[in-house]
């Protein structure tokens, strides 16, 4: 059988041509703190650092056998690159991801610039660009470097107060919806950045908009028709996706224009591969928090045999991996894939 | 659409409406204020309770409690997500706040109903759902010590002490956030063993409350709205015995 390297292994996989197993990968963070321990530095200290954070990633990948690597991991570098800061936790005892500690407070505050290239050189944009060059060029790009951006209405909430931007879906409607028309132009305008950088994949995380929150009323009318302005900007390979409930949108997820869909485990993938055929690629759906810091090793073996027999093409967390994680639960994670992804799946084939 | 309050000119009418029915009236135009987002609505009714010197208790639970109780239905049956409820709160907290300062300690049974610090943990900025169970907690009659989001550890405990809290709820809605709930568990029984802590948000467990050694979690953000609603509905049961 022929051995593909992991980055030809991930790209065969979205061009949908025969690979020779189940990439093992993720859109999100996979960033474990043994490979931080190992390179003897702190979980704070890696965000603000390409070194740290290009380190950091590879890292985890070649301790554990990822063929793909995803950075940054905090999502406050658009925000802090438009002036809304990040703390970042720096004297905290162990994991605490950044956070946005000066959103606008509402719609009246929302300050933007006209180009929106200028943020490529604000707060760490320009540290995750260096980043993203450090993983492309490891071992003469072994590896497949994901990037990822959040959607427009995910984005919208790491830069205004979230129930101001609920309430408003129904109250200011208008107001939001221009928002959202400018989050749209931003989310575009980093994703463009980043497939320029030369990224192998880019996932979209539209991750607070799931009908934990809102309807699918309301995901038709405001979500989609944003998301399916980005997916028209970008190149292939594009992700879409949303954790939380996505049972009731999951169609149209899959309508947005992206190459394939992402979900966690509370998605029911069955059915959502009924509904959506066997073209479609699905990528999920375990909980990485259950899976790989709670559950005893010898149980993780058959979470993941279950997402690829409920029909995932790829075996993705529903989010990113806790950097606590167990590691013997990794290992059993990556072994499973390995093992159970051997086969083809319903959009991929096998060399 | 809501029923309106019948406008001024009908004044003659409802002057010479009994007392009883007056309740009814302004219960039904709270609980529908809370259900259709009417903050005027809710206002105005909730200041004609008091004009009208009816019970400010009474109101609140059988007329903008019940009423959010019917939004957690509705909840329930997907009909409202989350931007309703947040709408239905506020409507809800329009009325309380016009309310609150006449329930008297006989509405409570004598006794306040004691003190909760709420908050969601360092590393948190969500705080929806926080606020949802703090809008439970105020409507019970509690004195809430709200110290908003991503607040320190220590800062808990400093609080708990200071106010001598009976319950201390914290919230993570990340479960990159959840591990401080366990240390900050910890700080507060080594002081004082006899506080309630409850734990709510979307990744806490009940075996995760367990191993952490809390007395009550919520166990995801929509769980949480609807375990505090249902209490809500429990406590208005409770107070019609």
């Amino acid at each position: 059988m022929t051995t593909m390297t992991p980055k030809e292994r991930v790209k065969g996989f979205f061009n949908r041509e025969p690979i020779d197993r189940m990439p093992c990968f993720s859109g999100m963070g996979t960033v474990t703190i043994q490979a931080i321990e190992k390179m003897g530095i702190r979980f704070a200290q890696v965000h603000g650092s390409a070194e740290y954070l290009a380190g950091s990633a590879i890292t985890t990948a070649e301790m554990f056998g990822f063929d793909g690597v995803v950075v940054p991991y905090d999502m406050c570098t658009v925000p802090e690159a438009l002036g809304r800061g990040a703390s970042l936790y720096e004297d905290a005892d162990g994991i605490l991801y950044p956070t946005v500690p000066s959103k606008w407070a509402n719609l009246d505050e929302v300050d933007m610039p006209e180009d929106l290239s200028s943020i490529f050189g604000q707060g760490r944009m320009p540290v995750v660009d260096e980043a993203i060059g450090i993983v492309k060029a490891h071992e003469n790009g072994k590896l497949a470097v994901g990037g990822w951006v959040l959607g427009p209405f995910t984005m919208g909430g790491q830069l205004i107060e979230l129930d101001v931007l609920l309430k408003g879906l129904r109250k200011d409607k208008e107001r939001v919806e221009a928002f959202l028309t400018k989050m749209t132009d931003l989310v575009i305008a980093v994703a463009q950045h980043y497939q320029k950088l030369g990224v192998d994949f880019m996932n979209i995380r539209e991750m607070g908009s799931g009908t934990d929150l809102l309807s699918p009323r309301m995901w038709k009318t405001l979500i989609k028709p944003n998301l399916e302005r980005v997916f028209d900007a970008l190149d292939s390979p594009k992700i879409n996706h949303i954790c939380g409930g996505t049972d009731l949108i999951i169609e149209m997820m899959n309508d947005c224009g992206a190459d394939a869909v992402s979900v966690d485990q509370k998605n029911n993938v069955v059915e959502t591969r009924k509904k959506l055929g066997n073209d479609a690629m699905i990528l999920g759906n375990f909980d990485p928090y259950g899976t790989l810091v709670q559950m005893d090793a010898s149980d993780v073996g058959a979470v993941i045999k279950k997402c690829i027999d409920d029909g995932v093409d790829a075996v993705w967390p529903g989010c990113d991996i806790w950097p606590d994680v167990k590691m013997e639960n990794m290992e059993a994670y990556i072994q499973a894939v390995r093992e159970y992804g051997k086969a083809a799946t319903s959009a991929v084939g096998r060399l | 659409m809501a029923r309106r309050l019948r406008p001024p000119w009908e004044g003659f009418r409802r002057n010479t409406m009994g007392k009883e029915e007056l309740r009814k009236e302004l219960l039904k135009t709270l609980h529908e204020g809370v259900v259709e987002f009417e903050e005027d609505q809710v206002r105005e009714a909730a200041q004609r309770v008091l004009d009208e010197g009816l019970n400010a208790y009474d109101a609140v639970m059988n007329g903008l409690a019940a009423g959010m109780q019917e939004v957690g239905d509705l909840y329930d049956q997907q009909e409202y997500f989350v931007p309703e409820l947040l709408m239905a709160a506020d409507a809800l907290y329009i009325g309380l706040d016009i309310l609150k300062p006449h329930i008297t300690l006989a509405d409570l049974g004598d006794s306040p109903k004691g003190q909760v610090v709420i908050g969601t943990v360092q590393g948190d900025v969500h705080d929806i759902g926080k606020n949802i169970i703090k809008m439970m907690f105020d409507v019970a009659g509690f004195t809430v010590h709200d110290l908003g989001r991503d607040v320190p550890l220590e800062k808990f405990v400093e609080e708990q002490l200071r106010t001598d809290s009976e319950i201390v709820a914290l919230s993570a809605m990340m479960t990159t956030t959840m591990m401080g709930m366990e240390k900050v568990i910890k700080m507060i029984k080594d002081k004082n063993p006899d506080v309630a802590i409850m734990l709510g948000g979307a990744p806490v467990t009940s075996d995760t409350a367990d191993l952490f050694g809390a007395d009550g979690y919520a166990e995801s953000a929509g769980n949480a709205v609807q375990e505090a609603i249902k209490m809500i509905g429990r406590l208005r049961e409770m107070q019609a015995k």
